[in-house]
């Protein structure tokens, strides 16, 4: 008997029963669903927050103040040794590097006539446009003349702007920071979340502005920022600008033990949240890899039911002529079909939950070949595996003993 | 030994158990049977009938002693070798029909051919003429359900002669039937024998028997009298 009469005979056996045979493949149907799901989904997270770190601005790299160990410790500690100064020295000696843009932010009460919110105040030079790949939908941005005067000029971001004007046009318009007048000059582009947080809730104004009417001087070292955003020339010059701009400061802050600042590049970043998120998914991955051998279980419990049920069957066809070997394909033939029919079943049921989320969210979710191929073939092996003890014990029986079983 | 014997039986032993426990279902059983003979198996209870049976049909191996089908030494095969055997030499019958109940009559008639490897054209030719032969031309594509208690017996003839065996095998073929249906049974027997085919019944109903030409009286594992004839039978039942 070769192999494709088995089948037949496994799948006319299988389809008798259609209700046991579906709810025996349910451990497997939802086992194998929940691995193509929550890999999907995963990949989608991980996609979407390379995405978000990309819209920061291309070949962006981020000096920050503190040691890596520092920036772990509380945020108030972090030193205020990176200064403006540090940024137009690494815009005007560094090679690699094509723009720099400083900023130093707070959250600051914003208030326009009988309007009040409280928004993010970004204190910036004019680069930061075009290293943050920002644009401006109206009016203009902060320029060199604002820094050197310290004019009293503010860009707004989309939702601030139509927070306080909504179809009126704010450009000319005076709003109050912390109790200082602004005259607003500009509105920015969208640009969405950034991870959770809302970029287009905050204004921008000069950074000499910021420090000197709003903030205040407080450090030693010069006119402190939070963070210098840095566009390298090119992809390939991100390693040389990392490795110059560190030796730049290095040398311009004396330092002979640890560093004072970090630098960090996007693929810094990046790789940091792909640690979290790829974790997440290999553990509840995992998680549901356990309902598959669940699954499997089920398919063997069934199987050696069926093996009893079935004695006579298995002795009448051993009397005519089956072998040891013929009975022993056969169910496992049927555990393999009933394993993979789920493991197929699951798949697209997967890939639908895939697709709904797709829909539903901003998560681009998407079906992964290789989780397919892995949750099929490990279904398809989990009926091998579970299906060999019942099929030897289908192969073991003594025709004699199973006729008589009547 | 004669081309035509079928069944040749030397020295049979069958030993379960041992030593205190040991029982001797068979002990030293010798036998032949002719091609074209129709013969029954009769005995008490325990007396080594079911297992004689069983040797005979390849069910069972004998602990000692050589049996030759068709003169071919199967008391030492393996499994495969023996499911081999009973595909392609033996045609058997049972009590309980033993039919699969998901099956049509003719697709339970090809099961034997299916492990036979005949090819799917010949299968349902040599299968709708064997439910011919048995009278059931008319019920092909039944399921046993749907079947009486007689037609399923002889849907399970059908099966039994399908693969063209060198000897049928029947173990209490009327003992699910009524009289009137046995007699239709028996009938089918008597008619396969005269057309050549080897039958060897195990009975334990004196009619039954007596519609055969030779019986085999077994008593405590061993041959009392292998070939009784059937006119004798009253004599013997009477001393037993």
């Amino acid at each position: 008997m070769d192999f494709l009469e088995s089948t037949k005979m496994a799948v006319k056996t299988l389809t008798v029963n259609k209700l046991r045979s579906t709810l025996t493949m349910l451990g497997i149907i939802i086992g194998n669903a929940s691995v193509i799901a929550v890999i999907g989904i995963g990949q989608g997270a991980q996609r979407l927050a390379s995405e978000q770190f990309e819209s920061l601005g291309p070949n962006v790299l981020f000096v920050a103040p503190g040691s890596s160990q520092a920036r772990n410790g509380p945020r108030g500690d972090l030193p205020k040794t990176l200064v403006l100064e540090d940024a137009k020295a690494i815009a005007s000696q560094v090679p690699s590097v094509q723009g720099v843009a400083a900023q130093r932010q707070s959250l600051f009460p914003i208030v326009y006539r009988n309007l009040n919110t409280s928004s993010l105040v970004v204190g910036t030079t004019p680069e930061f446009l075009s290293v943050r790949s920002f644009d401006i939908a109206k009016g203009r941005f902060i320029t060199q003349q604002d820094m050197e005067r310290n004019t009293q000029v503010v860009a707004l971001g989309s939702e601030v702007a139509t927070r306080f004007f909504g179809n009126q046009d704010p450009i000319g318009q005076e709003i109050r920071i912390k109790g200082i007048t602004f005259r607003v000059i500009g509105v920015m582009q969208s640009k969405g979340a950034f991870l959770g947080s809302n970029q287009d809730d905050s204004v921008y104004v000069p950074i000499t502005t910021q420090a000197n009417r709003l903030t205040g001087r407080t450090s030693p070292y010069g006119l402190d920022v939070n963070i210098i955003s840095i566009a390298a020339k090119n992809e390939a010059s991100i390693p040389a600008a990392e490795f110059q701009v560190t030796n730049l400061l290095r040398l311009r802050h004396k330092i002979t033990g640890d560093d004072d600042f970090t630098v960090q590049t996007q693929k810094d970043v990046l790789a940091i949240v792909g640690t979290i998120t790829g974790g997440l998914t290999v553990m509840l991955a995992a998680i549901a890899a356990i309902s598959l051998v669940v699954g499997g279980i089920g398919i063997m419990n069934i199987m050696l039911v069926s093996v009893t049920e079935r004695t006579q069957e298995i002795g009448l066809r051993k009397a005519i002529g089956a072998s040891e070997r013929n009975i022993l394909i056969q169910f496992m033939i049927e555990a393999v079909i009933l394993s993979a029919a789920g493991g197929l079943l699951g798949t697209g049921v997967g890939i639908g939950a895939v697709m709904l989320v797709a829909a539903i969210s901003p998560l681009q979710a998407a079906v992964s070949p290789v989780a397919i191929a892995v949750a099929v073939g490990v279904s398809g092996g989990i009926g091998l595996f579970f299906g060999v003890v019942p099929a030897r014990q289908a192969a073991k029986l003594d025709p004699i003993v199973a006729l008589r079983s009547a | 030994m004669s081309n035509t014997t079928i069944i040749r039986l030397e020295d049979i032993y069958k030993i379960y158990g041992s030593g205190e426990t040991e029982v001797r279902a068979l002990a030293g059983v010798d036998l032949i049977v002719e091609q074209g003979e129709f013969c029954s198996i009769m005995g008490a209870s325990g007396s080594g009938k079911s297992t004689m049976m069983n040797v005979i049909g390849c069910l069972d191996k004998p602990t000692s002693g050589q049996y030759y089908l068709d003169n071919v030494d199967v008391s030492h095969l393996d499994d495969s070798a023996l499911a081999h055997v009973r595909n392609r030499k033996l045609g058997f019958v049972f009590q309980q029909f033993h039919l699969l109940p998901q099956l049509s009559a003719l697709e339970n008639v090809i099961l034997p051919l299916v492990y036979a490897n005949v090819p799917d054209r010949e299968r349902r030719d040599r299968a709708t003429e064997a439910l011919t032969k048995v009278g059931l031309a008319h019920r092909l594509n039944n399921r046993p359900n749907q079947l009486s208690g007689g037609q399923q017996q002889r849907v399970a003839i059908a099966r039994a002669i399908v693969g063209q065996p060198v000897v049928l095998l029947a173990d209490e073929p009327t003992g699910a039937l009524d009289s009137h249906t046995t007699e239709e049974i028996l009938q089918i027997f008597a008619d396969l024998n005269a057309g050549g085919m080897t039958v060897v019944m195990v009975t334990h109903e004196p009619d039954v028997a007596r519609r055969t030409r030779r019986i085999i009286w077994f008593k405590d594992g061993t041959i009392l009298n292998p070939a009784l004839a059937p006119t004798e039978l009253n004599q013997i039942m009477a001393v037993a």
